[in-house]
């Protein structure tokens, strides 16, 4: 399969709020109520359509222990993308944005799009910060924001696939430059017949998800 | 053909490092005895060295006795990272691999070894000690006639080298009943355990290739040094740790919600769920509270490190191990009547990962959970600088992977290269959980009764399990080409099938990487 780009990404925030899960929801289309623990990074691909343009997403999922911080911090070195993410039913996951934030933006190019993401937006009744808040922080610190459940899958298209459009956009724009790697982006080979489809699971097509379903 | 075969391989095996013997009952077919025989004389007088009776007892007769170690390279250019090493290296290591295991079940087969086929075989065979580097360097170069381990599953293994394979084996359910040689073995394991001071050295010898299930429990409360090797004193240092770590608990639980805990204890307590998900011992709540309790002590214990995700997942093979006593029929007897109590053979791992614990006493499960509690405590204390602030241990033991692997399989390592894949990425898990997302969980046990019979096994021999667990998916490597590939087959390693005859093979060739390597930081340099 050939694709146009290649977008790098890395999925950060507390432990427990959902990464593994929402990475999970995006490739393979299936939810794991129990997931193992991340330890380190883990990865997941899969291939999305921009614009009628393919677009490979590689996706790295990191361990949200403090403890991993140093082993993760150097993904974000060559990440085009990030998804920030915290868990609405507990505040804490909430508060720790700042520090997350600012990890992200030290360690990482300046481009790099940051999606801030309220998980577990199908709890409701446990809801512990307002949707509000999320869009005021996304606001004052200059990110996209999007509530998400990986359980019901509501939005996670959109999370991952808004993103990529995002970047694109500051490609288009000539904000990014596409030769430098170091900025998680890639030029596809061109008419170069990729091997790999079907050697993962993860690897699907994708039709451009247009605008934001009104599910969370 | 088979037989023209075995000829060339003679021919070409000569030219490995070490003193190449015959091997004996790991080959198919066998070895013509006569063809052996000249071979045994020819090697004898080449190497001046008399292979029968005698160990190597100094550096110099091992010297002399592996000097032809230098050879490589005088009348072939066998370069090592050229392909024909790489085959050669793992007939070697399969080789390897077949002739440990049937080493070590013969060292504990005195008696039938007399009478069979193989009674001619040297002395030199007679001992192989985990702990000592000389003498199963002559061993662990020993070769047979393996060209792939997929050729060799598809021979007629089994009747060669069941014991040590199926002895300890936790599928066994519906398993055949023991051999006479498996019970030997256990045989040999309760008079060690049952006497007076029980030797250790010999105890690590004995397990090394896999500890018989019933009595792993007790085994490993030795070798992990929980428990006295003096008989008299087992009971009261039992008693007397138990009320210790139930005094850690009195003292120090009540902490887990005061504000300098409370992000420890919180952590544990929404690992805990995640720790075996699919187990479903682990999903029982009596479970999942021995766990916090053990995980939150031992964090608060050791500030150095705390409690870093993946010490969870160790503490399972312990709980699993000491609960297996109480599974099956062995409930109900005290310490020392177990040791001796035939564990039916269809008690398998399964019913351990089933069992459902409030079957159990509120006593039976302090003493699971105090034992589980010390024996995880020793095992991290030689591993402790993989959890310490940026996990000095885990950054070195992958950089000495990726230095090891690009020595042993410059292929796989330039292919990694290639695709901009590093050791990190894959690796890092190995180190953090020892391995055990890799594998099934009695994959785990088996492997823990070697790291716990080896000096410094999880620290340092694990490293060369690792080496020895990525060759082993060097084709699978080889034949994906991009990253996205290679990183999809890297964290999940098709092991769902394995049992303890991988295990054994993984752990033979780790002994041969180790033994050529640990104290050749140069051996081949590239």
């Amino acid at each position: 399969m050939t694709y146009a780009y290649l977008f790098k990404y890395i999925i950060i925030g507390d432990t427990g709020v959902g990464k593994s899960c929402l990475l999970l929801q995006f490739t393979d289309k299936r939810f794991q109520p129990v997931h193992d623990l991340t330890i380190g990074v883990e990865f997941g691909a899969r291939m999305v359509n921009i614009d009628g343009k393919q677009i490979k997403l590689q996706i790295w999922d990191t361990a949200g222990q403090e403890s991993f911080r140093s082993i993760t911090r150097s993904y974000y070195r060559g990440a085009a993308g990030a998804l920030l993410v915290y868990d609405i039913t507990r505040r804490e996951t909430f508060n720790h944005l700042t520090s997350w934030l600012e990890d992200a933006r030290q360690h990482s190019s300046s481009n790099m799009v940051i999606m801030l993401i309220g998980n577990k937006s199908d709890l409701e009744s446990r809801r512990d910060v307002k949707r509000e808040e999320g869009e005021a922080f996304a606001r004052e610190h200059g990110l996209i924001f999007m509530e998400t459940s990986a359980k019901t899958a509501c939005n996670v298209e959109e999370a991952f696939i808004n993103t990529a459009k995002e970047i694109y956009r500051k490609i288009q724009q000539g904000l990014f430059d596409v030769h430098n790697e170091a900025n998680g982006i890639k030029i596809g080979p061109q008419q170069c017949i990729s091997t790999s489809v079907g050697s993962s699971a993860s690897q699907r097509n994708s039709g451009d998800v247009e605008s934001n379903s009104g599910c969370c | 053909m088979a037989a023209e075969n075995s000829k060339q391989f003679w021919k070409r095996s000569a030219k490995l490092p070490g003193s190449i013997q015959p091997v004996y009952g790991a080959q198919h077919p066998p070895l013509d005895p006569r063809l052996t025989k000249n071979f045994i004389k020819e090697r004898s007088k080449v190497n001046a060295i008399p292979l029968k009776n005698k160990k190597a007892s100094s550096f110099h007769e091992f010297a002399r006795n592996t000097s032809d170690a230098w050879d490589i390279g005088d009348d072939e250019e066998e370069d090592f990272s050229s392909p024909s090493f790489q085959t050669l290296n793992s007939k070697v290591a399969l080789a390897t691999a077949a002739q440990v295991l049937e080493n070590h079940s013969k060292l504990r087969l005195k008696p039938e070894r007399s009478q069979s086929t193989t009674s001619d075989v040297p002395a030199s065979y007679k001992v192989i000690k985990s702990s000592s580097d000389a003498q199963l360097s002559r061993n662990s170069s020993d070769t047979c006639l393996r060209n792939t381990l997929h050729k060799q599953q598809s021979l007629p293994l089994r009747p060669i080298i069941p014991l040590v394979a199926r002895i300890s084996d936790q599928n066994a359910s519906g398993a055949p009943p023991m051999t006479v040689r498996e019970k030997t073995r256990l045989e040999k394991f309760r008079q060690l355990l049952s006497s007076h001071n029980t030797d250790l050295d010999e105890l690590r010898k004995c397990s090394w290739p896999g500890v018989p299930r019933e009595v792993r429990p007790v085994t490993w409360r030795l070798l992990s040094g929980y428990l006295p090797a003096n008989t008299e004193r087992r009971k009261l240092t039992l008693q007397r740790k138990r009320e210790e770590y139930f005094g850690f608990i009195e003292q120090y639980y009540d902490s887990r919600n005061e504000e300098h805990h409370q992000d420890t204890y919180r952590q544990i307590h929404i690992d805990i769920p995640r720790t075996n998900p699919l187990i479903p011992l682990f999903q029982q709540p009596l479970v999942q509270e021995i766990f916090e309790r053990i995980l939150f002590i031992w964090a608060i214990r050791h500030p150095a490190s705390g409690y870093v995700q993946g010490i969870n997942d160790l503490v399972t093979p312990f709980f699993v191990v000491f609960l297996s006593e109480y599974v099956g029929a062995g409930y109900g007897l005290i310490e020392e009547e177990r040791l001796w109590h035939e564990n039916p053979a269809h008690i398998g791992e399964e019913d351990v990962e089933n069992f459902d614990v409030t079957n159990l006493s509120q006593d039976i499960l302090r003493s699971i959970e105090a034992d589980s509690f010390w024996c995880m405590s020793k095992l991290l204390d030689g591993i402790q600088d993989n959890y310490t602030f940026a996990q000095p241990g885990i950054q070195k033991k992958v950089k000495a992977l990726e230095e090891l692997v690009s020595r042993i399989d410059e292929q796989v390592h330039n292919h990694f290269r290639r695709y901009e894949v590093e050791y990190l990425q894959f690796a890092f898990r190995w180190m953090n959980n020892l391995l055990m997302r890799e594998l099934p969980l009695r994959c785990t046990i088996r492997l823990w009764d070697t790291y716990q019979s080896e000096p410094e096994g999880f620290s340092h021999f694990h490293l060369y399990v690792c080496a020895a667990f990525l060759i082993k998916w060097r084709k699978e490597i080889l034949d994906e080409e991009d990253f996205q590939g290679l990183l999809m087959l890297l964290q999940n390693l098709p092991t769902i099938h394995w049992g303890n005859e991988e295990i054994g093979l993984l752990l033979a060739e780790a002994y041969r990487l180790k033994y050529m390597f640990a104290d050749a930081p140069n051996h081949y340099r590239r």
